[in-house]
């Protein structure tokens, strides 16, 4: 009897050796073609094949997505953002877009409501004249420039998102202003990547991590079915010693961060950051970086933009309002403020 | 019931042996340290150790763009021709999952290494 318990025993032993062997094993992808920033496909998969068959479908849809809302160039035999934005380049033009525009238009508009204005898909005008002078101070530091105020304040007459006229049975966008602009870029990145993961859902596929350019939306746990661990990056880019500032458990959330550090162009010393806000037409300055929490990636990436440009206070009692979200905020002096239950998710 | 009491040293013995070999492999195969893993439009290029200090240059096949420098067990990228130059900007990295980014380059530097910790994705 004891002998066949030592026997087990060892027969035991031995099992837990070759399980490391076995099981799902974890995979990394890395691409740049989609919404102008780097995505990394993470999952776990019983062989390479299987996982680039689902990566290869991710990155399917992702193009999709990404042609479809993007605001720079157009594409043969599509009609996307930037065909909207051209076609309605000071003339009235009705134009028939793709539903996964009009979708994403239509909850553009419902977070504005959320963020009170912070989130605005109509303030193209206004990020137009920043990208254009960030982009060109980056490429020739020794001109790199501020945009003139006067020309910001003429371009913020034409960001009202009442007048995107979105007709669900014809199809169209209609920009009744037709000076008004549109910018998805504080909601599409968010948005295309919680369809993503919704489709992968709907197959029954789990134990996949997606980031596009800091959205990240867990579909699922591990295959253990221990919870996802997420660092968030440090705002201080120069501290090496503590490269992340926290750490999460997750499990079918998506985190996404905006901070300052991420998209800048430096002008006579001082740094401006992509992140404008819609009331001084400037670069937010209360925060370092913002991270959210909640189920929705789009929202999630929606709620971090608007929450940058709030003051903490008007931040706080906004995410205290919404059931599901959580967020964090890194105040200039690298202060870390935190909502209700932010820190239900992290650990050391 | 001292020959059971030998024959159960005996299997003890036994099956530590194998375990010692078992962990005698797995020590053996693991690879030595943390390494840098270069990336170049999504397909692992290089890995160097963060024990062999030294200068690599990565080539988008004929010039080269960036030149990732290992030093004092971390990496960072030195020199680019991006504009943005975001990459030489970013601090060095050591620990596990702490990447460098370059996207004009389309070059993401990982730090891989054998630990329980690292988290599976920063944002």
């Amino acid at each position: 009897m004891k002998r066949l318990f030592s026997l087990l025993t060892a027969a035991a032993l031995l099992l837990s050796f070759c399980a490391c062997a076995r099981g799902e094993t974890k995979y990394t992808d890395y691409s740049f073609d989609y919404f102008d920033t780097v995505t990394t496909i993470v999952g776990y998969a019983d062989s390479k094949e299987e996982f680039d068959g689902v990566v290869s479908e991710l990155k399917a849809l992702l193009l999709e997505y990404h042609r479809l809302y993007d605001i720079y160039h157009r594409y043969e035999g599509i009609n996307n953002l930037c065909t909207v934005n051209d076609l309605t380049d000071g003339v009235h033009q009705t134009v028939q877009v793709d539903q996964k525009i009009l979708d994403l238009l239509s909850y553009a508009k419902e977070l504005y409501t959320v963020t009170e204005g912070k989130m605005n898909v109509a303030m193209g005008s206004v990020l137009s004249i920043w990208h254009q002078y960030r982009t060109n101070g980056i490429s020739h530091p020794e001109e790199a420039a501020l945009p003139p105020m006067e020309q910001l304040r003429e371009a913020a007459n034409h960001t009202d998102i009442g007048q995107m006229i979105l007709d669900e049975t014809d199809s169209t966008v209609f920009l009744a202003d037709p000076a008004m602009r549109l910018d998805v870029g504080a909601i599409a990145k968010g948005y295309a990547t919680e369809q993503v993961a919704l489709y992968l859902e709907e197959k029954g596929i789990t134990g996949y991590l997606l980031n596009v350019g800091g959205n990240v939306r867990c579909v699922g746990a591990h295959p253990d079915g221990e919870p996802w661990s997420v660092g968030i990056e440090n705002p201080d880019t120069e501290n090496t010693e503590k490269p992340h500032i926290a750490y999460l458990h997750l499990t079918g959330q998506s985190l996404v961060t905006s901070g300052s550090y991420q998209r800048f162009y430096t002008v006579e010393g001082v740094r401006y950051h992509h992140i404008i806000d819609p009331e001084t037409l400037m670069p937010g300055t209360n925060f370092l970086s913002v991270s959210v929490l909640c189920a929705d990636s789009g929202r999630a990436d929606a709620l971090s933009t608007a929450l940058f440009t709030m003051t903490y206070e008007e931040g706080a009692a906004l995410i205290e309002s919404l059931a599901d979200a959580e967020a964090m905020w890194v105040l200039p002096d690298g202060e870390q403020r935190y909502s209700g239950g932010f820190q239900n998710y992290t650990y050391q | 019931m001292r020959k059971r009491l030998r024959n159960d040293i005996l299997l003890i013995g036994g099956v530590l042996l194998i375990a010692a070999a078992f962990a005698l492999i797995f020590f053996l195969t693991r690879k030595e340290g943390a390494y840098a893993a270069v990336m170049k439009n999504g397909t692992e290029i290089a890995r160097y150790a963060l024990s062999a200090e030294g200068e690599y240059p990565i080539t988008d096949g004929e010039t080269v763009t960036n030149l990732l420098v290992i030093r004092g067990g971390k990496a960072e990228i030195a020199e680019a021709t991006c504009p943005d130059q975001i990459c030489v900007n970013h601090r060095a990295v050591s620990k596990a999952g702490e990447t460098i980014v370059c996207l004009p380059q389309e070059v993401v530097i990982k730090i891989v290494a054998e630990t329980k910790n690292a988290p599976d994705m920063v944002v």
